[in-house]
This record gives C-alpha cells, sequence and structure tokens, in this order.
C-alpha cells in the first residue's frame, strides 16, 4: 500500500494539518498499526518537495505540526492517476485497491468506476492465464490454476465492494 | 484494435427495453456482437443478463428497441420484428442453445437427444443420428450415445447438450451459465472442448455467465448491471 | 392427530377448495351412478320375479291312455277340472304391430280357489283383463286389428302381477270346450314365482358379470378423482414433513383428507339418485320402463355404498402418499418405472382360460353345475378386465420399441422414446377408454344375438313374410274354412286366402308330410316355378319359419282335393301392420285353426335373450358412462404428461421447436397405446361375448354387432381426441419460453 499517495488522497479533501492527517489515516486504514508522526512529517517534506502539496501561511513559531498543508494541482492529478491506474493483480493488491476505494469514496469521486478498470485488468490477467493453460504441461496448468482461483477472489471482492459501494460511501461520510 | 470493428456485427441491439410487469428487466441496452468472437455477459443476479440473450436470440420480443441479426452471405434480418413461427425457425437453423441444466429430454438416449434440431430441421434419421455420434465423438463422449441422460455425470450430459447446440452447425452459440451446475474441472473440460470446436468452426458465442473463470474464455465481457451495460473490456491483443 | 394440522392440510390453500369440489364432485357422479345402475339391476329382477306368473307351464290337461305300443299314443284321457285348477292356454304368438302379449286363456269355476295375479276372479268367457298398457293400446285400435281377438274388457291387471309399466298382457276368459279342442292347454293349481326357471344360475351370472363391467369404470372415475392435484399435495406433504410430521401422520392426513370430500361427495350421490329415480325409470329396458318403486336400493344398499367408497377412497389414498415416499425435501427419488415384463400376460390368459373351461364344463353334461361355473366365468370376466390392464403397458412398449426403430420425424423419436420408457405410465392415460371398449365389445356382442334374428326375405319358394298362416284343427268342414276364408278377403289389406289340403289335420297321426294346393293358388303363396297340374303340393316344412331353403312345387296330378280335409289357411297381406293385424284378429277368432296363426317374422319376438336385451341397455348407459370417464382421464393424464415436462418442452421450444411438433408428441403419445391395445380391446371383447353367450345357452348365435357399437366406438375415439386437443391451449401457456427463467 502506497502510504505517501493515500495521504495525498487525503489531503486532497480539504487543507489539514498534519496531526489530523495522521489520525485521519489512523481511522480508516490503521487498524493495528498506527503511522509514525515522523513518517507523516517525512512524507510531507517530500510531498512539498515534489510539489504536489503547499504549505499554507506559514505561522510563525509553528513547527511541522503547526502547519497547515493544501494540494496543488499537480498533486491532485496524481492522485487521480493513482486512482484510476489498475495494479497488477498481486497478493499484496488488496490493501493497495481497498485504500483506492476509501480513498475515491471520501474524494467523491467515480469509485465504480475504478473498480470497474480494476475489475478489467484482473479479467484480462484471467484471460491471460487461461490462454496460457491451452497446451500447457500439467504443472504450469497448475499453476496457471493458482493465479487464477486468487485473482477469482480479488474480483470476487471487486464484485461484491462494487454491489456495496453506496452504502459504504454513506457510511464514510457520516464517519 | 480488432478487425472486427470494421465489419457490421453479427448481432446488434439497440435500446433494448423489456418489462416483466413492473420489473424492468432491461433499459436501453446497446450491444453488438461481432461474427466470430465469444462474449462473456456477465452481471450479478437479476441484472437482465437472460433477458438480454432471450432478446438477442429471438426468443423474447423486447418492449422496446431491435436486435439486427446479419447472417453471412444473406440479407439482415430485424428479428425483434418476426413473428414467432419465423424466430422459431431461425433459432433451430442459426441458433445454438446450452442451458444450465435439465435440458435433455430424459427418456431419449445421447445421440437421440442431439439428432433431435437435425430432424426438425428435416435431416433423415439414419443421416442425423451419424452425424451426431460424430459430434459426441469430438466431444469426448465416444461410445456413450446409447446411454439415457439420467445415466451420465453432469459434465457428460452438459457435453451432450453442447454436440445438441452445435450439430446444426449454428452461427451462433448461446449459453446460459453452461457450467453453472458443475465443478471446476468437469466445467473446464466442457468450456474447452467446446470452445475449441467453436472456434474451428468460426461460430460466434455469446455466454451468460457470473463465474469469472468461465468468462476468462471469452475474448470480451459486457456486464449488465440494473438492467444496462455496465462496461465493455476486450482482450488487448 | 392435531386438529389444526389436519385443518392445514385440508384446506391449505385456495386451490385445494378446487380439488375437494374435484373429489366430492366426481364421488357424487359415481355414487349416484352406482345406486342407480345397482336399482336399475334390482328393477330388473323385482321385474323378473312379478312376470314370474307368466312362466307357468302348469300340468297336462290330458293324461295318455296306457298302450301296447309306447312309441304310439292314444287319444288320452281329459284331466278333469277341478275348484282348485284352473285350465290355461297361452297362445305364444299374440302379437300385434311388431309387439308380443302375453295372452292366457283360461277357463275356470265360478267357485275356484285359485288366485290368478293381478286379477280378483277368472274372467267369464268372452271377457277379458288387460294390462293398462295393453287396455290403452286396445282403446286407441280399431277393434278388428286387436280388441276383437280378446273380447269385452273386464278391468286390469294389478301392477303387482306386471313386470313394468309397459308390459302388454291379457287374460281372456273362454269355455273349458274351447280350451279342450286342441289339447294344448293345462292344468295351473298354483302359480310358480320362480322367474327364472331352471337358469337362474346362468341369470345371475350374466347378472354378475353386467354389474363387474358396469361398476369397473365408476370405480376407475373415483380412482381418478381422488387422485386430483397429487403434484402440490405431495408439495405441501413434504412441508409438513419438514417441520416435524411422521411419515404416518402424512398418510393419516392423506387419508382424511380425502374421506371428508368423498363423504360429502356420496351422500351427494345419493341424493342425486334418488332425485334422478323417476327420470331413469323412464329408460326402456326390453321395451318396458321401469316401476319408479323397482329402482328403490333400500336404505342399507345406500348406506354400503358410501361407507365402501368413502374407505375405499381414503384407504388409496394413504397408499398413495406411503408409497410416494415423501421426505421433508419432498418426493425423494421419481419412482423409477420397473420394465414391464411378458409375465404381465398371466392374468388375461388366466382370465381366458377360466371362462374357457367353465364353456367346456357346460358342454360335458356329467360335469354341470352351477357352483362350477359361476365362480369360473365371473372371476374371468373379472381377470380379463384386470388382465387388459396390466398387460397394457407390455403391449405398449412392444408397439413403441418398434416405432422408435421406425420413427423418422422429431415427433416420432420423442414421443417413441418416452412410451418406452415409461409404458405403465403412458398407458395408464388411455387404461379408462380401454376398458369401456372393452365392456362395450363384450355388451355389443352379447346383444347382437338379438339382431341375429332378422325378418326373412321374401323369397319364391319360401314362406312370404307378409303373409299369416294357421292350422286348421281336426274336424273342421272345408265349408267352415272357406267360410273364414271368404270372410277374409273381404277384409281391406288382405289379398288372397289360400286354403291348403291334405288327407287329415296336421295334428293327427294320418297327416301327410306334404300340402296339396290348387295351382292357381301357388302364385299368391309367394311360387314361380308352377307345374302344369291342376293340383301341386309342397313339404310341411314350407310352412315353419326356420326353414331358408326355398321349396319347391311337386305335380300331383292324381290327387283330388275333395276327398281331402282343409290342414292350412294362409292369409296374403299387402304387408301393413293394420292389414297383418286385421288377419291375425279374424283368423284366431274365426274357431277353425288349431294353432294361433303366425307370420314368418312372429319368432323373432319370442326370443328368450330378454335378460341380456336389458342388461345390454345398462351396458350401453354404463358404457356412455365409461367412455365419459375414460375421456376425462385421458385428459386429465394428458395435462399431467406435459405438465412433468413443463420444463424441458419449454427449452425444446426454446431451441427453436414448433408447437405443432409438441402437439405431435402429445398426440402421438396418447395414440400409440390407445392403438395398440384397443384391437386387442375390441377382440376380446368379442371373444368373452361369445364365450358368455355360449355358456348361458348354445343356441345362441352371435352376429355383426348393431350399429349403435360402432356408433360407441365412434364416440370414443372423437372423445379421445377431443381429450388430447383440450390440452393443446396447455401446451402453448406452460411451454412459454419464460417458465424457462431460471430466476
Amino acid at each position: 500500500m502506497n502510504n505517501s499517495l493515500t495521504l495525498l488522497g487525503l489531503l486532497s479533501r480539504e487543507p489539514s494539518y498534519g496531526y489530523d492527517l495522521k489520525h485521519s489515516y489512523d481511522r480508516y486504514f490503521g487498524a493495528g498499526k498506527a503511522l509514525a508522526f515522523g513518517q507523516v512529517y517525512s512524507t510531507l517534506a517530500r510531498m512539498v518537495r515534489d510539489e504536489l502539496i503547499r504549505a499554507l501561511g506559514e505561522e510563525t513559531g509553528g513547527g511541522p505540526d503547526r502547519k497547515k498543508y493544501e494540494i496543488t494541482v499537480a498533486g491532485q492529478n496524481r492522485v487521480r492517476e493513482w486512482l484510476f491506474t489498475p495494479d497488477v493483480p498481486s497478493e499484496s493488491l488488496q490493501s493497495e485497491l481497498f485504500a483506492k476505494t476509501v480513498v475515491a469514496l471520501l474524494l467523491d469521486d467515480d469509485a465504480d468506476r475504478l473498480l470497474d478498470v480494476q475489475r478489467g485488468e484482473h479479467m484480462a490477467r484471467m484471460r491471460e492465464l487461461t490462454r496460457l493453460k491451452k497446451d500447457a504441461d500439467l504443472l504450469r496448468v497448475l499453476m496457471c490454476d493458482h493465479g487464477l482461483f486468487h485473482i477469482e477472489a480479488d474480483l470476487r471482492w471487486i464484485d461484491l465492494t462494487s454491489a456495496r459501494l453506496t452504502q459504504l460511501k454513506k457510511e464514510l461520510q457520516s464517519a | 484494435m480488432n478487425a472486427n470493428d470494421t465489419v457490421a456485427p453479427i448481432l446488434s441491439a439497440r435500446g433494448l427495453h423489456h418489462s416483466f410487469g413492473q420489473t424492468e428487466a432491461l433499459r436501453g441496452i446497446d450491444l453488438d456482437v461481432h461474427a466470430g468472437e465469444v462474449l462473456a455477459v456477465m452481471g450479478p443476479s437479476g441484472s437482465g443478463k437472460s433477458t438480454l440473450l432471450h432478446c438477442l436470440a429471438g426468443v423474447l420480443v423486447p418492449d422496446g428497441g431491435s436486435v439486427t441479426y446479419r447472417p453471412a452471405g444473406r440479407a439482415p434480418v430485424e428479428t425483434s420484428a418476426l413473428k414467432e413461427p419465423k424466430r422459431a425457425r431461425l433459432r433451430l437453423t442459426d441458433f445454438g442453445f446450452v442451458f444450465q441444466f435439465g435440458q435433455l429430454l430424459p427418456e431419449l438416449t445421447a445421440a437421440d437427444n442431439v439428432s433431435i434440431p437435425l430432424l426438425l430441421a428435416g435431416t433423415r434419421r439414419p443421416e442425423a443420428l451419424r452425424r451426431s455420434r460424430e459430434l459426441l465423438e469430438r466431444l469426448g463422449l465416444e461410445g456413450l450415445g446409447a446411454k439415457l441422460p439420467g445415466e451420465l455425470s453432469g459434465g457428460q450430459a452438459q457435453r451432450v447438450a453442447v454436440a445438441r447446440a452445435l450439430v446444426t452447425s449454428p452461427a451462433v452459440l448461446f449459453a446460459d451459465e453452461p457450467t453453472g451446475s458443475l465443478d471446476s474441472l468437469a466445467s473446464e473440460n466442457v468450456l474447452t472442448l467446446m470452445l475449441e470446436l467453436v472456434r474451428e468452426a468460426g461460430t460466434t458465442v455469446v455466454i451468460i455467465t457470473h463465474d469469472a473463470r468461465t468468462a476468462a474464455y471469452a475474448d470480451r465481457e459486457v456486464i449488465v448491471r440494473d438492467g444496462a451495460v455496465g462496461a465493455s473490456y476486450r482482450v488487448s491483443a | 392427530m392435531n386438529p389444526g394440522l389436519l385443518k392445514l392440510a385440508v384446506v391449505g390453500s385456495r386451490s385445494a377448495y378446487g380439488r375437494l369440489a374435484g373429489i366430492a364432485g366426481g364421488v357424487a357422479a359415481g355414487v349416484c351412478l352406482l345406486l342407480l345402475l345397482w336399482g336399475g339391476a334390482n328393477g330388473l329382477s323385482a321385474r323378473d320375479d312379478r312376470g314370474s306368473w307368466l312362466r307357468e307351464t302348469g300340468r297336462p290337461s290330458v293324461a295318455a291312455s296306457p298302450t301296447e305300443d309306447p312309441t304310439t299314443s292314444g287319444p288320452g284321457t281329459p284331466v278333469p277340472l277341478t275348484t282348485d285348477t284352473v285350465l290355461m292356454e297361452a297362445n305364444p304368438v299374440e302379437v300385434f304391430r311388431d309387439q308380443l302379449i302375453n295372452r292366457r286363456d283360461v277357463a275356470a269355476f265360478s267357485t275356484t280357489t285359485v288366485k290368478i295375479p293381478g286379477i280378483v276372479t277368472p274372467p267369464e268367457p268372452g271377457r277379458y283383463y288387460a294390462s293398462p298398457a295393453l287396455q290403452r293400446l286396445i282403446a286407441s285400435t280399431p277393434r278388428d286389428e286387436l280388441g276383437d281377438r280378446f273380447g269385452t274388457f273386464a278391468g286390469t291387471i294389478d301392477d303387482n302381477a306386471l313386470p313394468g309399466p309397459d308390459s302388454l298382457i291379457v287374460v281372456t276368459g273362454a269355455t273349458e270346450a274351447e280350451l279342450r279342442q286342441n289339447g294344448r292347454a293345462v292344468l295351473v293349481s298354483d302359480f310358480t314365482t320362480n322367474p327364472y326357471g331352471g337358469s337362474t344360475a346362468a341369470y345371475n351370472t350374466v347378472l354378475s358379470i353386467g354389474a363387474i363391467a358396469v361398476f369397473f369404470p365408476v370405480l376407475l372415475l373415483i380412482s381418478i378423482v381422488t387422485g386430483l392435484g397429487a403434484a402440490q399435495r405431495r408439495e405441501r406433504f413434504a412441508t409438513l414433513r419438514l417441520i416435524g410430521a411422521s411419515p404416518q401422520v402424512v398418510s393419516r392426513i392423506a387419508a382424511v383428507e380425502t374421506a371428508v370430500p368423498s363423504l360429502i361427495g356420496a351422500l351427494l350421490g345419493v341424493v342425486l339418485a334418488i332425485a334422478l329415480r323417476p327420470a331413469a325409470a323412464q329408460i326402456p329396458v326390453n321395451d318396458t320402463r321401469m316401476f319408479t318403486a323397482d329402482l328403490v336400493t333400500g336404505w342399507a344398499a345406500a348406506a354400503a355404498i358410501v361407507a365402501l367408497v368413502v374407505s375405499a377412497s381414503a384407504l388409496v389414498a394413504a397408499h398413495r402418499t406411503a408409497r410416494a415416499g415423501i421426505g421433508p425435501l419432498g418426493v425423494t427419488r421419481a419412482v423409477h418405472e420397473k420394465t414391464p415384463t411378458k409375465w404381465r400376460i398371466v392374468p388375461l390368459l388366466a382370465g381366458l382360460a377360466a371362462m374357457t373351461s367353465a364353456i367346456a364344463i357346460t358342454c360335458t353334461p356329467h360335469l354341470r353345475s352351477p357352483w362350477l361355473e359361476m365362480p369360473l366365468l365371473i372371476g374371468g370376466f373379472a381377470l380379463i378386465l384386470v388382465g387388459i390392464v396390466v398387460v397394457g403397458p407390455w403391449l405398449t412398449r412392444l408397439v413403441s420399441g418398434m416405432g422408435l426403430r421406425q420413427a423418422r420425424s422429431a415427433a416420432g423419436v420423442i414421443a417413441a422414446s418416452r412410451i418406452q420408457r415409461t409404458p405403465v405410465a403412458t398407458f395408464r392415460s388411455v387404461s379408462g377408454l380401454v376398458i369401456a371398449v372393452f365392456v362395450v365389445s363384450v355388451f355389443a356382442g352379447a346383444s347382437s344375438i338379438i339382431e341375429s334374428t332378422e325378418a326373412p326375405p321374401a323369397r319364391p319358394g319360401l314362406l312370404q313374410p307378409t303373409s299369416l298362416h294357421a292350422t286348421v284343427g281336426a274336424g273342421h268342414t272345408p265349408a267352415q274354412v272357406s267360410s273364414a276364408a271368404r270372410q277374409a278377403r273381404g277384409l281391406p289389406g288382405i289379398r288372397s286366402a289360400t286354403i291348403g289340403y291334405g288327407p287329415a289335420a296336421l295334428s293327427t297321426r294320418d297327416a301327410s308330410p306334404e300340402i296339396y294346393l290348387r295351382a292357381a293358388d301357388a302364385p299368391a303363396l309367394g311360387f314361380q316355378d308352377i307345374p302344369a297340374t291342376e293340383i301341386v303340393t309342397v313339404d310341411t316344412s314350407f310352412l315353419y319359419s326356420w326353414t331358408t331353403q326355398p321349396r319347391a312345387l311337386t305335380p300331383a296330378p292324381a290327387a283330388n282335393l275333395d276327398e281331402m280335409v282343409p290342414v292350412v289357411i294362409v292369409l296374403g297381406t299387402d304387408g301393413t301392420p293394420e292389414a297383418i293385424d286385421r288377419a291375425r284378429t279374424l283368423l284366431n277368432s274365426s274357431g277353425v285353426t288349431a294353432h294361433p296363426a303366425a307370420t314368418s317374422r312372429d319368432t323373432g319376438l319370442q326370443s328368450s335373450t330378454r335378460l341380456i336385451q336389458g342388461l345390454a341397455v345398462l351396458a350401453y348407459l354404463g358404457m356412455f358412462v365409461a367412455v365419459a370417464i375414460a375421456g376425462l382421464s385421458l385428459a386429465v393424464s394428458t395435462a399431467a404428461a406435459i405438465l412433468d415436462r413443463k420444463r424441458v418442452l419449454g427449452l425444446m421450444r426454446l431451441m427453436g421447436m414448433p408447437v405443432s411438433v409438441l402437439r405431435r408428441i402429445i398426440t402421438l403419445e396418447a395414440a400409440v397405446p390407445l392403438l395398440s391395445v384397443l384391437l386387442l380391446s375390441v377382440g376380446l371383447g368379442f371373444l368373452v361375448a361369445w364365450l358368455m353367450v355360449t355358456g348361458i345357452n348354445d343356441s345362441y348365435r352371435m352376429t355383426w354387432p348393431a350399429p349403435d357399437y360402432f356408433t360407441a366406438l365412434g364416440l370414443s375415439l372423437l372423445l379421445a381426441i377431443g381429450a388430447v386437443t383440450a390440452t393443446f391451449s396447455l401446451i402453448r401457456g406452460t411451454t412459454a419460453m419464460t417458465t424457462t427463467r431460471f430466476e
């Protein structure tokens, strides 16, 4: 899961302080492993450097925790690019896709499309594996099947999530 | 880009609407099926995918919209404007059907079951039986022609159904959850054999399924949600 | 059993009411028919009981005087008439139009103690008592055609001595001298009460077989209606099993829920039977209607039928439910049909063997015993009925097997395969019709013996059917006979009056085997080839009604009629019934005849096949019911056959099979079993009829059945076609493609 892009996504809702950002993150994604403050600030600094965000109103005497950050246009584009670029189906994908969906919902962006795009990527990979199975030896077939079943599990999660999007959105926004 | 895009699609649906009483099953579906492609229609239960298949195959006449079938070497027909006897004839000669289960006449032997569409089309019985046995053999059912459906396994029965659907060499094969009642291995078996025959003959296939592994055998998939086509993806060539 | 549960089972849904109404209605119709038929059978026997006195044959009025030579008999001495006897003579051919009148001439002392049934005192000479129906006939007919035969009306015969309201019976008074004239009168001291004489057992056999044949279809009806809606019921029972009812409880529920509407229906049937009795009595059986009272079966019989029907239907329902093996998840397994084997022919063969051996026993005099023949005949008949139902599936399978190999069309292959795999179920749909046809054939065959006595054709050399003849008694002068002949010639419609001569009256020992005629009279008797002599002769057998070979005239140049006596008088008429009746009235009241005048047609009316004829009427009624029921059962079963395969047939239509092919399939599935067993049914029916008829009386002959039979057969086939086409609309509806949706 890409922490910096997730933070960037959270920031793109509204300008906020690093402290608030960490707590938002922890609330949605930090179950079991909260983000360290240091990690948040170093990430923010890196993103300022990359001009994805900028600090608002240089308040005097303010440490990093007293700074309010705002996303730039470049930052916004980066978030959208991230959201709608499907990932290669892999075992570590789920948490990333999960983060993307939540962020998209929080941003009131098209989570449906995000899931569909990912779905298409999954299906493409499944077709590829299915094609590979043809005329392959049994060992290779088993390997392809292993991949197919895992991707299928993701797909089922995608289907279920897309069926639950409306409800999920309501819950996230009221939280 | 696929070469099919330049040729007129073999089946095209425009603005399909259909309701069952108060329930709107289809709300304005546009869909093209290209000759020779294997198209998977996916979607959750109750999304209207079976109704879509029935409209495409000329089983149902949609309340609104039109379906056009463009057979090779013949003039296009607007199937949604034909009367039932003509549509029945078209289904018999140009289309094949495979369903989830219970489509074989339980009292007929496998070979007789397969020969029925040929007999209906006017083929003489010895010839029909010969072609049936041949096809059964190609589907790995040699020697099972004299068995009754009740004596076959689920996968074997489904392959008999595939043979029956393909025995008339249809232009389009409609399969509605063809592997819905089978385990993974049996469904793989059925699908592989079916698609092998289909690709060899250049038959167009429309498969309805909610199973991603089945859909993975297709060249393309469309998703139907709440009676509308949600997304369409194509294999990256 | 929990009453709440029972209520749920009996009136579970609105469609349940339809089923209950169907059962109640069917049972009501069945019970009503059973009671009416039972009443009809009782009525026939009550009627025969009342008419039994007409069978009294009395004792000879002449005692043979002992002679040395036993081969000849002397003139005999008259047995004197006493106060405890009456002298009676029956006229076997008292015919009016085409109806036989039962005539008894009696002579008695005014002080006689003998009671003639139905009348107070024996009529004085010249007076008569008549049944009301006959009296109406006499009053509405010119006297010279009928009334003159009897004399003056003295009163009517009471109903308790009449078989039915239409019976034609007359008791005329005569002097002792008149009756003693020809020696045929008998002395009667007591009238018999045994209606069948020595053949009671045979008649009871016919009655039993008739009862079985008529009741079988009615039982079939009750069995069909109690099975209505079995499929939906199974689902409901499965629900009950799921929530914890044991199989025994479910069986009991099935029994009760069938018993309740059956009871309602049965009681309704009793009421209906009572209401319909007067109407049923109007149906003529053997030319006479019934007295309404004859159809009364009594409360005991009604109660017995109600109890029997209700308990039988309850037991059948319980048994069927238990056998269906309904588990909590529905019927555990579609009952796999066992392939019928050739052993199924055994009951049929056994039945035929039983009936054949009964006949063999009849033909072997020293073995004859009604106690052996009766059970064999009745049991054999019942076995044949059951045997047809049992052998049907096997035959059906045999035929469909041949059909499957020959089949060319899709419909042929599908139908033949279906029959091949489920011959029992397929045959069940037509079993009712097949049984109906069998029963009809039996009765058509049995009653064809009535038809066999047709009027002989008018042929030269045979007595003309339009003529009437009477032999002349001994002691009458030629002048007396000539005067009668002259009188006859004067009557309208009578064309000729011919007198035949012989050396002595035909009833005496000196009678010649030939009758002498004037050649000039021969054309009036229908002869064409007349020898050129003045006098010709013809054999006496010329007069017999059973003579079928023409007799030729022989020249008798030496004969002299003046030396002979008149032996026979033949009146030629124009053939109208009025003329024949006029001639008959004249001859019979002329006093010169030895026997009552007769035409060659009369014998047909004397046929002793009364009971079979009566039963034939009941049988045609029963057959109508049977055929109607069979048609109903065929429609129900055909509909069930479609509903069973709703899904697969719907899918076949979806694949492009036209509705017309489905129709052909359904038609074939009904036609193949029907036709394959129908011929057998017809053949067996006539065979059984022949066995029955010969078993009862080997002098009976069978011929082609009446046109009614072919009408009935045609009706059955029409009904079958109707039943099958009625289900066609069901095909379109239930196999509509939307029913194949999986959602």
